[in-house]
């Protein structure tokens, strides 16, 4: 009884994170759908026809996209694992004041933050470059990764660190064989919620960008603010089909080193 | 328990080291002086450059027709690479408002622009000029005492943008449901209340909304006081009353009996394309003709003006005080205030939109390309237009009229 109303509730909330989706999907394929009718009245194929076509920007831009959150992705873990890793782990004075105070991206409006960080990108000569779009995504990411590697860390502990290093490893041997294996889990949604993050700027991008770095973003906003859904659905079908190709393409790649790794790392993680 | 060499480290470094690579790389360049050069020089500074084009890009059939069309001739006849690069205005300004705190280089060498928004960009120094002059075709083909090319929206644009197409605000019913759409206030009160719930229209702040509302205002107290009239409150909500007395009486037989209204055009032009409505309006008058062939409006959808006319305004192309290829744009502006490119522009099959030109100044083949665009499906021709068009209100009267009607109408 009880498994019955798991099952259906869960199919329930499936069908709610879906059904949206799908009707994204035929919306972008949809020309007229008018209000009493059950099913489209026309479908054309205006919408996917120009962001496919060839020499259309979409394409290029998605990868611009793609190139700009994946540098964001590992950047943003270079950074957050080591900051988790202390919050988790060390014991220190301020270490709750520094815990609420990483979140502070996610407080203050993202307009304030990014119009400002512009005036000093612009004394740095890195407004309009690819550089300065990558590091403005970094800053909204920081705290999802700060938060999950704390998380992690303080599970984890450094106990097998310990043991590693009591056997005669190195800090390098240590960090490659022990920590990162252990973390791997939490490598692949933190980079998974941090390549998703960066993926869907819009205003960041926009003002750092200034137009001279186009992602996929910039050209699919536009068509959502002025209503013509078929080209929004089109480029949200585009958008998400991308975001999801990308997301299995690193998991499966990090899973796979992992696996073929020998020692703990490979045991670790294939939890034999 | 010792640390372990963090990769950030590393890539602190290498980041560091990029930042002030690229802030030494990025220096001042010299810009050579237009005004002194002829127009030939120019086109030569120009040749094999690369021009920046920022403005609104919602609307599909204008990407497709500035990156196909623009870009092409562009390309062909002057070896100019244009990059549209869709951005809203207010986006635009901002960008343009750090670079000029920043003393910064900028990016855009032409932006979309007009109404409120040239009034900011001008009075921050944000925008290059005048340099209309500089065109020849400007010269050739531009009545440069036309109230349309010197003011916009009341504004003197003393030269520091070039007229780009005109507007015109229309009204579009679908003529099977409407074979008899309202051509005054009076008509329009009468069909909502024949029509309950299937008329409404955006509310200000929304652009095409706040048009409207202008337009019913015209409609009942006449248009010419409020061409001199200044920005005062209580003068403009004086002359306006009679106009918001109508929206009281228009209110419950609006969509949602008024309680609430689209917050944008796209909203609804979806609801009428979706035959929740029976009335949507377009600032650009042949917005249906494009709407009916990409398949969003019914094919028997027609616009309509009132009796008294309709508000129009113009739209502009200004070059932005940090532009690094000034030259570009001239040439490329230039370009686009020829005949075959403003009739290209007109043919709604790319974009629709009104050319600028002064008819009188064309010769009979300049003309003919212009007969030759039949205005398309449901859109009026040219001449009812602009023999019915209305003049913009000053841009500061814009959020007053706004606001009072918010004031009035929202609670």
């Amino acid at each position: 009884m009880e498994k019955a109303t798991r099952k259906i509730l869960l199919m329930g909330m499936s069908a709610l994170l879906i059904l949206p989706l799908g009707m994204i999907l035929i919306w972008s394929v949809t020309v007229s759908w008018p209000f009493p009718e059950l099913f489209p009245r026309e479908l054309g194929l205006r919408g996917l026809g120009a962001i496919l076509q060839p020499g259309a920007p979409a394409l290029e831009s998605l990868l611009t996209s793609i190139r700009i959150a994946v540098l964001v992705t590992f950047i943003t873990l270079g950074i957050t694992i080591p900051g988790g890793r202390a919050l988790g782990i060390h014991e220190f004075p301020g270490k709750g004041f520094i815990k609420i105070f990483v979140l502070a991206p996610l407080m203050v409006s993202p307009v304030a933050i990014v119009m400002g960080i512009h005036g000093t990108f612009i004394r740095l000569g890195i407004t309009n470059t690819e550089l300065g779009v990558v590091l403005i995504h970094i800053v909204p990411v920081i705290p999802y990764g700060i938060r999950i590697f704390t998380n992690i860390f303080e599970l984890v502990g450094d106990q097998l660190e310990e043991q590693g290093k009591v056997l005669g490893a190195g800090s390098v041997q240590t960090f490659f064989h022990i920590t990162l294996p252990t973390i791997m889990p939490g490598i692949i949604s933190a980079g998974s919620l941090i390549f998703i993050i960066s993926f869907s700027q819009y205003f960041p991008t926009l003002l750092i960008g200034g137009g001279s770095v186009r992602t996929f973003p910039l050209l699919m906003v536009p068509y959502i603010q002025s209503g013509d859904r078929m080209m929004a659905a089109s480029y949200s079908v585009v958008f998400i089909g991308a975001a999801v190709l990308a997301l299995l393409a690193i998991e499966n790649v990090l899973k796979l080193y992992y696996r073929s790794g020998t020692g703990i790392a490979g045991v670790f993680y294939s939890g034999k | 328990m010792e640390r372990s060499v963090n990769p950030v480290i590393i890539v602190g470094i290498v980041t560091v080291t990029m930042l002030l690579f690229l802030a030494c790389t990025a220096t001042e360049e010299e810009a050579p002086d237009l005004e002194d050069m002829t127009w030939n020089d120019i086109v030569a500074e120009a040749e094999g450059s690369e021009v920046r084009f920022y403005g609104w890009g919602g609307d599909q059939a204008v990407n497709d027709w500035i990156r196909g069309f623009l870009a092409e001739r562009m390309l062909d006849k002057y070896d100019i690479t244009l990059q549209w690069v869709p951005m809203n205005i207010d986006e635009i300004l901002n960008k343009l408002q750090g670079e000029n705190q920043g003393n910064a280089r900028g990016t855009a060498d032409m932006v979309w622009i007009n109404g409120e928004n040239f009034y900011t960009a001008k009075t921050n120094d944000l925008l290059y000029g005048p340099f209309i002059k500089i065109l020849p075709n400007f010269g050739q083909y531009i009545d440069s005492e036309d109230v349309e090319v010197k003011y916009d929206f009341g504004f003197p644009t003393e030269g520091y943008e070039a007229p780009f197409g005109k507007a015109q605000f229309v009204m579009i019913y679908d003529e099977e449901k409407t074979p008899n759409p309202p051509t005054n206030h009076q008509e329009l009160l009468a069909y909502a209340k024949e029509h309950r719930g299937e008329i409404t229209f955006p509310a200000p702040p929304d652009f095409t909304g706040s048009v409207f509302i202008r337009n019913i205002i015209y409609d009942i107290v006449g248009h010419s006081q409020f061409l001199d009239m200044e920005g005062d409150p209580e003068v403009v909500g004086e002359a306006i009353a009679p106009a918001m007395e109508y929206f009281t009486e228009l209110k419950p037989y609006l969509w949602r009996e008024g309680e609430t209204y689209p917050a944008t055009i796209a909203q609804l032009e979806n609801m009428y394309a979706d035959g929740e409505v029976r009335m949507v309006m377009a600032y650009n008058s042949n917005l249906v003709s494009q709407r009916i062939r990409s398949g969003r409006f019914p094919k028997t959808s027609r616009s309509v003006i009132f009796d008294n006319g309709t508000i129009g305004n113009g739209h502009f192309i200004g070059i932005p005080f940090n532009s690094p290829n000034k030259a570009g744009a001239l040439v490329l502006i230039n370009e686009i205030l020829s005949p075959e490119v403003q009739a290209s522009k007109y043919d709604p099959d790319n974009w629709g939109d009104l050319p600028v030109l002064d008819n009188d100044k064309l010769s009979q083949e300049e003309r003919a390309l212009f007969e030759s665009v039949n205005p398309g499906d449901g859109a009026l021709p040219q001449d009812v237009l602009l023999n019915n068009r209305l003049p913009e209100v000053p841009a500061p009267l814009v959020p007053i009229i706004d606001r009072i009607w918010m004031e009035n109408l929202l609670n």
